[in-house]
């Protein structure tokens, strides 16, 4: 409606000549007003950086907090890729992202510790439960047509309880030292598994904005109707979404369990809200209005920011929940008024 | 056109008095300075091409559109508020029988009657269903149509349905007033519910209604109507012209005009190579169609709404699973009754299917144009890792040139184009890749005047270039001036085919089902000679 306005006034054959170029002002206003959004996140997230550092001088501008800010975050980098995929192709909201992730994570340390077996084998079979599940959804979900959020809800609370009997509700450790080292070897002061969320991230973006495959999943979750049209095959691009969300969040759970040496499956729940608010606040970064992979991937570090300072001035843990969430409903809306203005 | 006269002093006072209403789409203008009189007690008809305007007119009414500044619109001399509310259309004792009926189908018949009706227990909210069904029996047993008002709405008969819907407009009815507009509510009638739907109608304005019936069946109008309004690229023709002094012919001629702009038919590019085949076809209501395109040649579909053209057009496109039949392009065999989803064969057999509805079907609004053009090929021309930025910027560039869409931004979001600029990415998007058949869906539907030009040069070229095409469409206008044959379809069969040199007339004969009478058929004479 905006863009058929624009249109009749801009073309008006009314218009003044005194003002020669009505268009083009509109034109550079335009392209500053979508400048501002694609980088106002990342100036709020320096004005926090600069706040914090001028509330607490001697606590958080310091190298620590960011080694912290900047090496705690890769279950989440991984599980927000994985919901990525398959809100990319307009499925929306893969629930079971978390809980996928959590299984896992339970598999490996309960066959390693508690059955005797060897760390890779192990990683083999948790990555095919990983696989599987997402197989499960795909089918549900594109074959026979059940609703998305129903079926990963479902899916989700139905591994969260297998998860807890596995454990025997309890917290699984005790991995060998030596698997640690695929997280944990310090490369530049970062553990070696921030370099594999910034490869991952890299790699996706890429994939979407270069290949063949992630122009179709743009067009797939633009329009499911166009894209069949011009030769895509829809479906196939829809399931294959869901197994890579899956095998994303078991590859982000077997670096976790080797950073952590073994797994509480209680926690799996509390990363559902954090990799949403992320997502969704990725929206309203570089690309406005749209789901990136970079955008995400700033939103992260830009949650735990602002967090990490609030812990450091003192408030305690209830802290997360009411950033999270509220970031989450703020991000939501202003995408949503972006995208209103730009289409 | 001088209607500035105090219309509102006019001795008799009308039922329906709609003036100066326009209404513009960007640059595309649906309506212009329209006049509508509806007298009371009268069946007045209104008629003209599809895009004509009809549909915006009852949108307008209705209240889903807003028309342009200083339209008019009274209900016996009452003005009405802009855009139309739906509690003052109510109140004004309007009501609209649309096109499909509106009827949800798992519902009772009393159900679907009385929405957005409910009477409501004060105290619980709960429905008051025994009152509910007593009023809806009420209305169907003066409406002469006794049904059982607890069966679901789909279970009823094509007539029934009808009558439900007649039902649900007519139950505010006060005897001795209001308008009810039917919106081409009578396709799907029979022949014989037909002459009693009239009937029906009949004693509504006997009761004191008027009313305001939307068809293409011209025959119907000139028999039943009392006055006909004739719609033309938006703008009234003929107002309140008395049926008794026109024949069908003569609504024709009225409803076609003469286009601004008139291409000069051109020479065909017809080869004598095949390119195409089409054998067996059978997609309701399509049965056994069979067709040879030859490189070259541009065949046009064409028939009325409903009639088959359109869904052996989307069968061709790959874009309709077909019950049977085959499609031969070049030598290669694509079974139109496939089980897979998408157009991927089509597409890779050199069959290119330019869609109907270009913003569900044929382009994503919020990704660029140099995304949309070049969507069918990046798998073939670009590599698996990289699809490559050069040819896709070559081929957007060219194609934005050939076709002159404006503003010429590859990046630009297709939804902020205008429609005549969205068709021609469409048609861009398709031609780009050389296809060896081109199938087309109203490729001019909806566009402005330049575009229709762009679009139809484009198509031309195409076929310069040996590409066979296929046009489905209403519009006799472009058949005549594009094709080297019509088709024209009736009820899922080819009736007539058209060739040599097309007159818009002579289509729009064979679509209607007329022979072309006699001052007609010398008429194209004159014009060959």
């Amino acid at each position: 409606m905006d863009a058929r306005q624009d249109d009749r006034t801009a073309t008006s054959p009314a218009a003044p000549a005194a003002e020669p170029a009505p268009g083009r002002r509109r034109w550079l206003s335009h392209r500053a007003r979508h400048w501002a959004a694609s980088y106002a996140v990342i100036g709020v997230w320096v004005a926090m950086i600069a706040v914090y550092a001028a509330a607490e001088p001697g606590l958080f501008f310091r190298v620590p907090t960011f080694q912290t800010i900047f090496s705690s975050q890769q279950p989440l980098v991984f599980m927000a890729m994985a919901l990525l995929c398959t809100i990319c192709v307009g499925e929306f909201v893969d629930l079971s992202v978390p809980a996928v992730f959590g299984t896992t994570a339970t598999i490996l340390p309960v066959l390693v510790v508690n059955h005797h077996w060897g760390v890779w084998p192990a990683t083999v079979v948790a990555m095919l439960a990983a696989l599987v599940v997402g197989a499960v959804n795909g089918v549900l979900v594109v074959v026979a047509g059940v609703n998305t959020i129903v079926v990963t809800l479902g899916m989700s609370t139905l591994l969260e309880g297998i998860s807890l009997w596995m454990s025997d509700l309890n917290t699984i450790s005790g991995l060998p030292a030596s698997f640690s080292k695929i997280a944990l070897t310090s490369v530049g002061g970062l553990p070696i598994s921030f370099y594999y969320g910034v490869l991952l991230v890299a790699g996706f973006a890429y994939l979407l904005a270069f290949t063949p495959l992630g122009r179709h999943i743009r067009f797939v979750g633009a329009s499911r109707e166009v894209s069949r049209l011009s030769g895509v095959r829809v479906n196939r691009i829809r399931f294959g979404s869901f197994v890579a969300a899956s095998a994303l969040s078991g590859v982000g759970a077997v670096i976790a369990v080797a950073a952590l040496g073994g797994y509480n499956p209680t926690t799996s729940d509390s990363y559902l809200l954090p990799v949403f608010a992320a997502v969704f606040l990725g929206t309203a970064i570089i690309e406005p209005g749209r789901f990136n992979p970079i955008g995400t991937f700033v939103g992260i570090y830009f949650l735990e920011t602002g967090i990490l300072g609030l812990q450091l001035l003192g408030l305690q843990a209830w802290v997360s929940p009411v950033f999270y969430g509220g970031v989450l409903v703020l991000a939501v809306t202003i995408s949503t008024l972006l995208r209103r203005r730009t289409t | 056109m001088t209607g500035s006269q105090a219309d509102a002093s006019a001795p008799a006072q009308q039922r329906l008095e709609v003036a100066h209403l326009s209404k513009a789409f960007g640059p595309t203008r649906a309506l212009r300075d329209v006049q509508l009189r509806v007298a009371p007690g009268e069946l007045h008809g209104l008629v003209g091409q599809n895009g004509c305007g009809k549909s915006t007119l009852v949108k307008i009414l209705t209240g889903v559109y807003t028309p342009d500044p200083g339209a008019d619109i009274a209900v016996d001399g009452r003005r009405l508020a802009l855009p139309i509310r739906p509690m003052d259309q109510r109140q004004a004792g309007v009501a609209v029988v649309h096109q499909n009926l509106g009827l949800v189908d798992d519902r009772t018949v009393w159900e679907n009657v009385r929405l957005g009706r409910y009477q409501a227990g004060r105290v619980l909210r709960r429905i008051n269903r025994r009152e509910e069904q007593r009023a809806v029996t009420e209305v169907l047993d003066r409406l002469g149509r006794p049904l059982d008002v607890n069966q679901p709405a789909g279970a009823l008969s094509a007539e029934d349905r009808a009558a439900v819907a007649i039902a649900r407009a007519m139950q505010d009815h006060r005897p001795g007033g209001g308008l009810i507009i039917f919106d081409e509510s009578t396709r799907a009638l029979g022949r014989s519910a037909r002459s009693r739907f009239f009937a029906l109608i009949r004693s509504l304005i006997d009761g004191g209604a008027s009313v305001l019936l939307i068809s293409h069946q011209l025959e119907e109008i000139v028999e039943a109507t009392d006055r006909v309004t004739v719609l033309r690229d938006g703008a009234v023709v003929a107002g309140g012209l008395p049926t008794s002094d026109v024949d069908e012919a003569a609504l024709t001629r009225m409803m076609l005009g003469r286009h601004l702009v008139t291409h000069g038919r051109v020479d065909s590019h017809a080869q004598d190579a095949v390119v195409a085949g089409v054998r067996g076809l059978a997609t309701s209501p399509v049965t056994g169609f069979d067709l040879g395109v030859r490189r070259g040649e541009i065949i046009g579909l064409t028939g009325l709404i409903g009639s088959g053209f359109q869904e052996a057009a989307e069968a061709l496109g790959g874009a309709r699973r077909a019950e049977a039949g085959q499609l031969t392009v070049q030598d290669q065999v694509l079974a139109l009754d496939r089980r897979r989803g998408s157009t991927e064969e089509f597409i890779a057999a050199g069959v290119a299917f330019v869609p109907e509805r270009r913003l569900d079907q044929g382009l994503a609004a919020e990704l660029s144009l140099a995304d949309n053009l070049t969507l069918p090929r990046v798998r073939r021309r670009g590599g698996r890792l990289r699809i490559g930025a050069a040819w896709q910027a070559e081929e957007t560039a060219a194609m934005i040139a050939k076709l002159d869409v404006r503003p010429p931004d590859p990046g630009a979001p297709v939804g902020t184009l205008s429609g005549g600029n969205q068709q021609k990415v469409l048609l861009a998007k398709w031609l780009a890749g050389a296809p060896n058949l081109l199938v087309l869906h109203e490729p001019t539907q909806a566009v402005d005047v330049g575009a229709r030009h762009a679009l139809i040069d484009a198509i031309r070229d195409a076929a310069r270039g040996g590409c066979g095409v296929l046009i489905a469409s209403v519009d006799a206008a472009d058949l005549a001036v594009l094709c080297d044959r019509v088709l024209v379809f009736r009820d899922g069969q080819v009736t007539a085919e058209l060739t040599g040199d097309l007159a818009q007339d002579d289509i729009v004969h064979a679509t209607f089902g007329m022979a072309a009478p006699e001052n007609e058929k010398s008429a194209t004479k004159r014009r060959a000679g």
